[in-house]
Protein backbone atom coordinates (compact mmCIF):
# COMPACT_ATOMS: atom_id res chain seq x y z
CA UNK A 1 0.00 0.00 0.00
CA UNK A 2 1.35 3.15 -1.01
CA UNK A 3 1.08 5.66 1.13
CA UNK A 4 2.50 9.28 -1.46
CA UNK A 5 0.59 9.24 -4.23
CA UNK A 6 3.19 11.33 -6.22
CA UNK A 7 7.18 10.68 -4.82
CA UNK A 8 8.84 13.92 -4.83
CA UNK A 9 12.67 14.69 -4.95
CA UNK A 10 13.57 14.81 -1.03
CA UNK A 11 17.44 14.48 -1.52
CA UNK A 12 19.66 16.42 0.27
CA UNK A 13 23.38 16.60 0.87
CA UNK A 14 23.84 19.49 3.62
CA UNK A 15 21.84 21.01 6.89
CA UNK A 16 22.09 24.49 7.29
CA UNK A 17 21.34 25.88 10.53
CA UNK A 18 21.63 30.04 10.97
CA UNK A 19 20.86 32.33 13.66
CA UNK A 20 18.58 29.74 15.12
CA UNK A 21 16.84 31.02 18.25
CA UNK A 22 14.16 29.11 20.55
CA UNK A 23 12.42 30.63 23.23
CA UNK A 24 10.17 28.06 25.80
CA UNK A 25 8.62 31.43 27.87
CA UNK A 26 11.34 33.32 29.21
CA UNK A 27 13.89 30.56 28.68
CA UNK A 28 16.62 30.46 25.78
CA UNK A 29 17.07 27.55 25.37
CA UNK A 30 18.88 28.30 21.54
CA UNK A 31 20.95 31.62 21.22
CA UNK A 32 21.16 32.22 17.60
CA UNK A 33 23.64 29.42 16.45
CA UNK A 34 24.96 28.38 13.35
CA UNK A 35 25.84 24.48 12.58
CA UNK A 36 26.83 22.58 8.94
CA UNK A 37 26.25 19.13 9.19
CA UNK A 38 27.08 17.32 5.27
CA UNK A 39 26.41 14.12 3.49
CA UNK A 40 28.78 11.44 4.57
CA UNK A 41 29.74 12.88 7.96
CA UNK A 42 29.00 12.28 11.53
CA UNK A 43 29.21 15.23 13.76
CA UNK A 44 28.41 14.51 17.47
CA UNK A 45 26.89 17.55 19.18
CA UNK A 46 27.69 17.63 23.18
CA UNK A 47 28.01 20.26 25.88
CA UNK A 48 26.24 20.16 29.37
CA UNK A 49 22.95 19.68 30.68
CA UNK A 50 20.94 23.12 29.25
CA UNK A 51 22.88 23.89 26.15
CA UNK A 52 20.17 23.40 23.84
CA UNK A 53 21.45 19.98 22.54
CA UNK A 54 18.17 18.26 22.71
CA UNK A 55 16.23 21.48 21.46
CA UNK A 56 18.14 21.50 18.69
CA UNK A 57 17.70 17.79 17.64
CA UNK A 58 14.18 18.26 18.28
CA UNK A 59 14.03 21.10 15.87
CA UNK A 60 16.26 18.84 13.29
CA UNK A 61 13.53 16.26 13.35
CA UNK A 62 10.95 18.73 12.43
CA UNK A 63 9.04 18.39 16.13
CA UNK A 64 9.89 21.60 16.85
CA UNK A 65 9.54 24.46 15.39
CA UNK A 66 12.85 27.67 15.62
CA UNK A 67 11.31 30.87 17.58
CA UNK A 68 14.13 32.47 14.84
CA UNK A 69 16.08 31.59 12.70
CA UNK A 70 16.24 29.50 9.26
CA UNK A 71 16.96 25.91 8.73
CA UNK A 72 17.47 24.32 5.28
CA UNK A 73 17.82 20.91 3.95
CA UNK A 74 19.54 21.20 0.90
CA UNK A 75 17.39 23.52 -1.12
CA UNK A 76 14.25 22.84 0.67
CA UNK A 77 13.13 24.93 3.48
CA UNK A 78 11.64 21.76 5.71
CA UNK A 79 8.51 23.99 7.37
CA UNK A 80 6.99 24.11 3.49
CA UNK A 81 7.93 20.30 2.92
CA UNK A 82 6.34 18.41 5.94
CA UNK A 83 7.17 15.27 3.12
CA UNK A 84 10.80 16.14 4.35
CA UNK A 85 9.87 14.33 7.86
CA UNK A 86 9.81 11.01 5.63
CA UNK A 87 13.69 11.15 5.02
CA UNK A 88 14.95 11.87 8.40
CA UNK A 89 15.63 8.97 11.35
CA UNK A 90 15.74 8.78 14.65
CA UNK A 91 17.43 6.53 17.14
CA UNK A 92 17.00 7.46 20.78
CA UNK A 93 17.69 5.40 24.08
CA UNK A 94 13.73 4.84 24.02
CA UNK A 95 12.56 2.49 20.88
CA UNK A 96 9.42 4.26 20.04
CA UNK A 97 7.61 0.74 19.38
CA UNK A 98 4.10 -0.23 20.98
CA UNK A 99 5.50 -2.74 23.79
CA UNK A 100 2.23 -4.52 22.80
CA UNK A 101 2.38 -5.10 19.73
CA UNK A 102 5.24 -7.69 18.18
CA UNK A 103 8.38 -6.41 16.38
CA UNK A 104 7.15 -7.47 12.33
CA UNK A 105 4.07 -5.51 13.46
CA UNK A 106 5.04 -2.63 14.36
CA UNK A 107 7.77 -2.54 11.70
CA UNK A 108 4.93 -3.32 9.66
CA UNK A 109 2.96 -0.87 10.46
CA UNK A 110 6.20 2.04 10.32
CA UNK A 111 6.90 0.52 6.39
CA UNK A 112 3.16 1.37 5.67
CA UNK A 113 3.55 5.04 6.89
CA UNK A 114 6.77 5.57 5.78
CA UNK A 115 5.71 3.77 2.22
CA UNK A 116 9.17 1.90 2.29
CA UNK A 117 7.59 -2.07 1.21
CA UNK A 118 8.22 -4.86 1.75
CA UNK A 119 11.92 -4.84 0.19
CA UNK A 120 13.08 -2.85 3.02
CA UNK A 121 11.35 -4.93 6.13
CA UNK A 122 13.59 -7.70 4.68
CA UNK A 123 16.46 -5.43 4.84
CA UNK A 124 16.41 -4.66 8.02
CA UNK A 125 15.75 -8.45 8.56
CA UNK A 126 18.66 -9.38 7.24
CA UNK A 127 21.05 -6.54 8.52
CA UNK A 128 19.85 -6.65 12.33
CA UNK A 129 19.30 -10.21 12.23
CA UNK A 130 15.48 -9.82 13.18
CA UNK A 131 14.84 -13.30 13.97
CA UNK A 132 12.30 -15.77 15.83
CA UNK A 133 11.83 -12.71 18.74
CA UNK A 134 10.31 -10.62 16.35
CA UNK A 135 6.87 -12.31 16.83
CA UNK A 136 7.41 -11.79 20.10
CA UNK A 137 5.16 -8.50 21.95
CA UNK A 138 7.89 -5.87 21.90
CA UNK A 139 7.71 -5.31 25.65
CA UNK A 140 9.22 -8.81 26.75
CA UNK A 141 12.10 -7.88 24.38
CA UNK A 142 15.32 -7.82 26.23
CA UNK A 143 18.01 -4.31 25.83
CA UNK A 144 19.79 -5.56 23.05
CA UNK A 145 16.94 -6.75 21.23
CA UNK A 146 15.04 -4.11 21.39
CA UNK A 147 18.18 -1.99 20.24
CA UNK A 148 17.87 -4.03 17.24
CA UNK A 149 14.11 -3.12 16.32
CA UNK A 150 14.82 0.46 17.27
CA UNK A 151 17.82 0.42 14.55
CA UNK A 152 15.79 -1.09 11.95
CA UNK A 153 13.09 0.93 12.34
CA UNK A 154 15.35 4.39 11.91
CA UNK A 155 16.65 2.78 9.05
CA UNK A 156 13.57 1.21 7.25
CA UNK A 157 13.79 4.75 5.31
CA UNK A 158 16.62 5.21 4.12
CA UNK A 159 16.95 8.24 5.71
CA UNK A 160 18.97 10.81 4.57
CA UNK A 161 19.70 13.13 8.09
CA UNK A 162 20.39 10.42 10.94
CA UNK A 163 19.14 12.07 14.06
CA UNK A 164 21.52 9.97 17.50
CA UNK A 165 19.85 11.01 20.95
CA UNK A 166 22.15 9.10 23.40
CA UNK A 167 21.80 5.72 21.45
CA UNK A 168 24.37 4.10 23.88
CA UNK A 169 22.32 4.45 26.87
CA UNK A 170 21.92 1.04 28.63
CA UNK A 171 23.42 -0.65 26.37
CA UNK A 172 26.63 -3.17 26.74
CA UNK A 173 29.68 -3.24 24.53
CA UNK A 174 28.01 -5.80 22.12
CA UNK A 175 25.35 -3.11 21.65
CA UNK A 176 27.75 -0.02 21.58
CA UNK A 177 29.87 -2.29 19.06
CA UNK A 178 26.17 -3.06 16.48
CA UNK A 179 25.30 0.42 16.63
CA UNK A 180 28.73 1.91 15.98
CA UNK A 181 28.88 -0.36 13.19
CA UNK A 182 25.07 0.26 11.84
CA UNK A 183 25.81 4.35 11.96
CA UNK A 184 29.25 4.05 10.13
CA UNK A 185 27.41 2.05 7.59
CA UNK A 186 24.51 4.76 7.22
CA UNK A 187 27.49 7.34 7.13
CA UNK A 188 29.16 5.29 4.18
CA UNK A 189 26.04 5.27 2.14
CA UNK A 190 25.64 8.99 2.48
CA UNK A 191 23.74 10.18 5.14
CA UNK A 192 23.85 13.00 7.05
CA UNK A 193 24.85 12.01 10.89
CA UNK A 194 23.92 14.19 13.97
CA UNK A 195 24.82 12.57 17.17
CA UNK A 196 23.74 13.81 20.55
CA UNK A 197 25.83 12.33 23.88
CA UNK A 198 27.27 13.30 26.64
CA UNK A 199 29.47 9.95 26.22
CA UNK A 200 32.73 11.38 25.30
CA UNK A 201 34.14 8.03 24.58
CA UNK A 202 31.40 7.19 22.12
CA UNK A 203 31.36 10.59 20.24
CA UNK A 204 35.56 10.16 20.31
CA UNK A 205 34.77 6.87 18.58
CA UNK A 206 32.58 7.60 16.35
CA UNK A 207 32.33 11.15 14.91
CA UNK A 208 34.36 12.78 12.20
CA UNK A 209 33.61 16.37 13.59
CA UNK A 210 32.91 17.04 17.19
CA UNK A 211 31.35 20.39 17.87
CA UNK A 212 29.92 21.79 21.54
CA UNK A 213 27.24 23.98 22.91
CA UNK A 214 27.06 25.85 25.31
CA UNK A 215 24.16 28.39 26.08
CA UNK A 216 22.77 27.39 23.13
CA UNK A 217 25.39 28.46 21.01
CA UNK A 218 28.14 26.83 18.86
CA UNK A 219 31.01 26.69 21.49
CA UNK A 220 34.12 24.73 19.56
CA UNK A 221 34.02 22.92 16.49
CA UNK A 222 36.47 20.55 15.56
CA UNK A 223 38.02 17.59 13.42
CA UNK A 224 37.99 14.03 14.87
CA UNK A 225 41.57 14.58 16.59
CA UNK A 226 42.66 18.02 15.67
CA UNK A 227 41.64 21.46 16.76
CA UNK A 228 39.71 23.37 13.66
CA UNK B 1 -6.76 12.64 1.01
CA UNK B 2 -6.10 9.33 -0.01
CA UNK B 3 -2.86 8.97 2.25
CA UNK B 4 -4.71 10.90 5.38
CA UNK B 5 -7.22 7.73 4.54
CA UNK B 6 -4.79 5.15 4.24
CA UNK B 7 -2.59 6.50 7.33
CA UNK B 8 -5.87 6.84 9.47
CA UNK B 9 -7.06 2.77 8.33
CA UNK B 10 -3.15 1.62 9.37
CA UNK B 11 -3.36 3.23 12.61
CA UNK B 12 -7.06 2.62 13.30
CA UNK B 13 -6.08 -1.31 12.66
CA UNK B 14 -3.20 -1.17 15.03
CA UNK B 15 -5.51 0.72 17.68
CA UNK B 16 -7.57 -2.12 17.37
CA UNK B 17 -5.03 -5.11 17.28
CA UNK B 18 -3.22 -3.62 21.06
CA UNK B 19 -7.29 -3.51 22.11
CA UNK B 20 -7.94 -6.94 21.37
CA UNK B 21 -4.90 -8.14 22.65
CA UNK B 22 -4.83 -6.39 25.90
CA UNK B 23 -8.47 -5.31 26.09
CA UNK B 24 -7.41 -2.15 28.72
CA UNK B 25 -9.41 0.02 27.30
CA UNK B 26 -12.87 -1.61 27.11
CA UNK B 27 -12.29 -3.45 30.56
CA UNK B 28 -11.74 -0.89 32.48
CA UNK B 29 -14.10 1.66 31.62
CA UNK B 30 -16.51 -0.37 31.17
CA UNK B 31 -15.85 -1.57 34.52
CA UNK B 32 -15.67 2.29 35.46
CA UNK B 33 -19.26 2.91 33.81
CA UNK B 34 -21.06 0.04 35.53
CA UNK B 35 -20.01 0.87 38.88
CA UNK B 36 -21.17 4.32 38.34
CA UNK B 37 -24.66 2.70 37.39
CA UNK B 38 -25.01 0.61 39.94
CA UNK B 39 -24.23 3.20 42.29
CA UNK B 40 -26.15 5.66 41.02
CA UNK B 41 -29.05 3.29 40.96
CA UNK B 42 -28.87 2.22 44.65
CA UNK B 43 -28.59 6.23 45.55
CA UNK B 44 -31.18 7.71 43.42
CA UNK B 45 -33.84 4.72 42.72
CA UNK B 46 -37.17 5.56 44.40
CA UNK B 47 -39.89 4.59 42.13
CA UNK B 48 -40.33 3.98 38.69
CA UNK B 49 -41.04 8.01 37.71
CA UNK B 50 -38.20 9.50 39.45
CA UNK B 51 -36.03 6.46 38.49
CA UNK B 52 -36.89 7.71 34.63
CA UNK B 53 -35.67 10.95 35.41
CA UNK B 54 -32.36 10.11 36.50
CA UNK B 55 -31.68 7.68 34.28
CA UNK B 56 -30.60 10.44 31.55
CA UNK B 57 -28.20 11.56 33.72
CA UNK B 58 -26.88 8.77 35.13
CA UNK B 59 -26.33 7.17 31.46
CA UNK B 60 -24.39 10.69 29.76
CA UNK B 61 -22.63 10.98 33.43
CA UNK B 62 -20.98 7.18 32.66
CA UNK B 63 -20.49 7.73 29.10
CA UNK B 64 -18.71 10.62 29.70
CA UNK B 65 -16.14 9.37 32.33
CA UNK B 66 -15.89 6.07 30.50
CA UNK B 67 -15.21 8.22 27.76
CA UNK B 68 -12.43 10.16 29.44
CA UNK B 69 -11.00 7.65 30.46
CA UNK B 70 -11.03 5.80 27.26
CA UNK B 71 -9.12 8.56 25.77
CA UNK B 72 -6.39 9.02 28.46
CA UNK B 73 -5.58 5.38 28.30
CA UNK B 74 -5.45 5.36 24.59
CA UNK B 75 -3.14 8.27 24.52
CA UNK B 76 -0.89 6.90 26.84
CA UNK B 77 0.14 3.99 25.07
CA UNK B 78 1.57 6.94 22.59
CA UNK B 79 3.87 8.00 25.62
CA UNK B 80 4.98 4.27 26.12
CA UNK B 81 8.62 3.74 24.64
CA UNK B 82 8.42 7.51 22.83
CA UNK B 83 6.32 5.96 20.03
CA UNK B 84 4.41 9.47 19.88
CA UNK B 85 7.84 11.25 18.95
CA UNK B 86 8.49 8.02 16.03
CA UNK B 87 4.94 8.43 14.78
CA UNK B 88 5.24 12.31 14.54
CA UNK B 89 8.35 12.14 12.03
CA UNK B 90 6.59 9.66 9.39
CA UNK B 91 5.58 11.65 6.39
CA UNK B 92 1.91 10.66 6.45
CA UNK B 93 -0.47 13.44 7.51
CA UNK B 94 -0.63 14.06 11.58
CA UNK B 95 -4.21 14.61 10.98
CA UNK B 96 -4.44 10.35 10.27
CA UNK B 97 -3.61 10.22 13.96
CA UNK B 98 -5.94 11.99 15.49
CA UNK B 99 -8.59 10.95 13.05
CA UNK B 100 -7.64 6.66 13.98
CA UNK B 101 -7.70 7.61 17.69
CA UNK B 102 -11.62 9.03 17.21
CA UNK B 103 -12.70 6.02 15.18
CA UNK B 104 -11.03 3.69 17.85
CA UNK B 105 -12.09 5.97 20.76
CA UNK B 106 -15.76 5.76 19.06
CA UNK B 107 -15.40 1.63 18.51
CA UNK B 108 -14.57 1.50 22.25
CA UNK B 109 -17.33 3.65 23.82
CA UNK B 110 -19.81 2.49 21.26
CA UNK B 111 -19.25 -1.32 23.20
CA UNK B 112 -19.38 0.23 26.67
CA UNK B 113 -22.33 1.97 25.21
CA UNK B 114 -24.59 -1.53 24.57
CA UNK B 115 -23.36 -2.42 28.28
CA UNK B 116 -24.41 0.75 29.59
CA UNK B 117 -28.01 1.14 27.71
CA UNK B 118 -28.71 -2.92 29.11
CA UNK B 119 -27.78 -1.90 32.22
CA UNK B 120 -29.78 1.35 32.79
CA UNK B 121 -32.84 -0.38 31.41
CA UNK B 122 -32.48 -2.77 33.79
CA UNK B 123 -31.67 -0.48 36.80
CA UNK B 124 -33.69 2.43 36.07
CA UNK B 125 -36.88 0.59 34.20
CA UNK B 126 -36.40 2.21 30.93
CA UNK B 127 -38.88 0.11 28.04
CA UNK B 128 -35.88 -0.16 26.34
CA UNK B 129 -37.60 -1.61 23.17
CA UNK B 130 -39.75 1.13 22.73
CA UNK B 131 -36.29 4.22 22.62
CA UNK B 132 -33.66 1.61 21.58
CA UNK B 133 -32.68 3.16 18.03
CA UNK B 134 -33.00 6.66 18.92
CA UNK B 135 -31.28 6.18 22.46
CA UNK B 136 -28.43 4.70 20.72
CA UNK B 137 -28.88 6.99 17.83
CA UNK B 138 -28.54 10.07 20.50
CA UNK B 139 -25.82 8.20 22.17
CA UNK B 140 -23.70 7.80 18.51
CA UNK B 141 -24.05 11.44 17.62
CA UNK B 142 -23.46 13.01 21.06
CA UNK B 143 -19.88 10.53 21.34
CA UNK B 144 -19.04 11.53 18.09
CA UNK B 145 -18.39 15.06 19.24
CA UNK B 146 -17.31 14.50 22.37
CA UNK B 147 -14.45 12.39 21.59
CA UNK B 148 -13.79 14.41 17.93
CA UNK B 149 -12.94 17.09 20.81
CA UNK B 150 -11.79 14.69 23.90
CA UNK B 151 -8.98 13.45 21.42
CA UNK B 152 -7.54 16.49 20.20
CA UNK B 153 -6.74 17.82 23.79
CA UNK B 154 -6.04 14.06 24.82
CA UNK B 155 -3.43 14.33 22.24
CA UNK B 156 -1.51 17.61 24.36
CA UNK B 157 -1.85 15.50 27.25
CA UNK B 158 1.18 13.19 26.04
CA UNK B 159 3.46 15.77 26.42
CA UNK B 160 1.75 17.32 29.93
CA UNK B 161 2.46 16.20 33.73
CA UNK B 162 -1.17 16.37 35.01
CA UNK B 163 -2.89 14.66 32.23
CA UNK B 164 -5.52 13.32 33.84
CA UNK B 165 -6.94 16.44 35.19
CA UNK B 166 -5.72 18.66 32.58
CA UNK B 167 -8.27 16.33 29.98
CA UNK B 168 -11.01 16.54 32.07
CA UNK B 169 -10.52 20.22 33.11
CA UNK B 170 -10.87 21.01 29.47
CA UNK B 171 -12.76 18.84 27.65
CA UNK B 172 -16.25 19.05 29.69
CA UNK B 173 -16.44 22.78 29.04
CA UNK B 174 -15.76 22.19 25.42
CA UNK B 175 -18.22 19.70 24.94
CA UNK B 176 -21.03 21.07 27.24
CA UNK B 177 -23.07 22.34 25.18
CA UNK B 178 -23.58 18.96 22.96
CA UNK B 179 -23.91 17.01 26.35
CA UNK B 180 -26.46 18.95 27.45
CA UNK B 181 -28.37 18.51 24.40
CA UNK B 182 -27.91 14.85 24.42
CA UNK B 183 -29.13 14.49 28.34
CA UNK B 184 -32.05 16.86 27.16
CA UNK B 185 -33.07 14.72 24.35
CA UNK B 186 -33.21 11.81 26.19
CA UNK B 187 -34.73 12.96 29.05
CA UNK B 188 -37.44 14.23 26.31
CA UNK B 189 -37.06 10.39 24.61
CA UNK B 190 -37.85 8.79 27.96
CA UNK B 191 -40.94 10.82 28.84
CA UNK B 192 -42.09 10.24 25.83
CA UNK B 193 -41.60 12.91 23.21
CA UNK B 194 -42.56 12.74 19.25
CA UNK B 195 -39.43 11.34 17.38
CA UNK B 196 -40.10 15.04 15.55
CA UNK B 197 -38.61 16.58 18.73
CA UNK B 198 -35.93 13.93 19.02
CA UNK B 199 -35.13 14.49 15.34
CA UNK B 200 -33.93 18.11 15.96
CA UNK B 201 -31.88 17.86 18.90
CA UNK B 202 -30.14 14.89 16.97
CA UNK B 203 -29.41 17.96 14.13
CA UNK B 204 -28.13 20.04 16.56
CA UNK B 205 -26.05 17.00 18.02
CA UNK B 206 -25.25 16.66 14.22
CA UNK B 207 -24.04 19.98 13.68
CA UNK B 208 -22.23 20.24 16.88
CA UNK B 209 -20.54 16.89 15.51
CA UNK B 210 -19.28 18.34 12.27
CA UNK B 211 -17.78 21.63 14.06
CA UNK B 212 -15.91 19.57 16.67
CA UNK B 213 -14.38 16.84 13.94
CA UNK B 214 -13.55 19.79 11.22
CA UNK B 215 -11.71 21.92 14.11
CA UNK B 216 -9.87 18.78 15.26
CA UNK B 217 -8.37 18.10 11.90
CA UNK B 218 -7.94 21.56 11.08
CA UNK B 219 -6.38 21.97 14.57
CA UNK B 220 -4.59 18.84 15.42
CA UNK B 221 -1.13 19.43 13.71
CA UNK B 222 -0.67 22.87 14.99
CA UNK B 223 -1.62 21.97 18.63
CA UNK B 224 0.95 19.16 18.85
CA UNK B 225 3.94 21.34 17.71
CA UNK B 226 6.48 22.16 20.12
Amino acid sequence: MRLLSAPVALQFERVEVRKLVKLYGATRALSGLDLDLKAGEITSIEGPNGSGKSTLLSILALLSRPTRGSLRFGSHDPSRLPALRGRIGLVGHAAMVYPDLSGDENLALLSRLHDAGDHALSEMGKRFELGAFMQRPARTYSRGQLQRLSLARALLNRPALLLLDEPSTGLDGRGVERLCEAVRQERDRGAIVALVTHDTALAERLADRRVRLRRGRLEQAERAGEPA
Amino acid sequence: MRALWRASLALLGKELRIELRTGEVVLMTGLFATLVTVLTSLSFYLDTRTALRVAPGVLWIAVTFAGVLAMGRSWAREREHDVFRGLLMTPMPRAALYLSKVASSLIFLAVVELVLVLQVAVFFNVELFAVALPLLSLLGLGSVGFVATGNLFAALSVRTRARDMMLSVIVFPVVAPALLCGVVATRELFAGAPMSDIAAWMQILGAFDLAFLAAGIALFDVLIQD
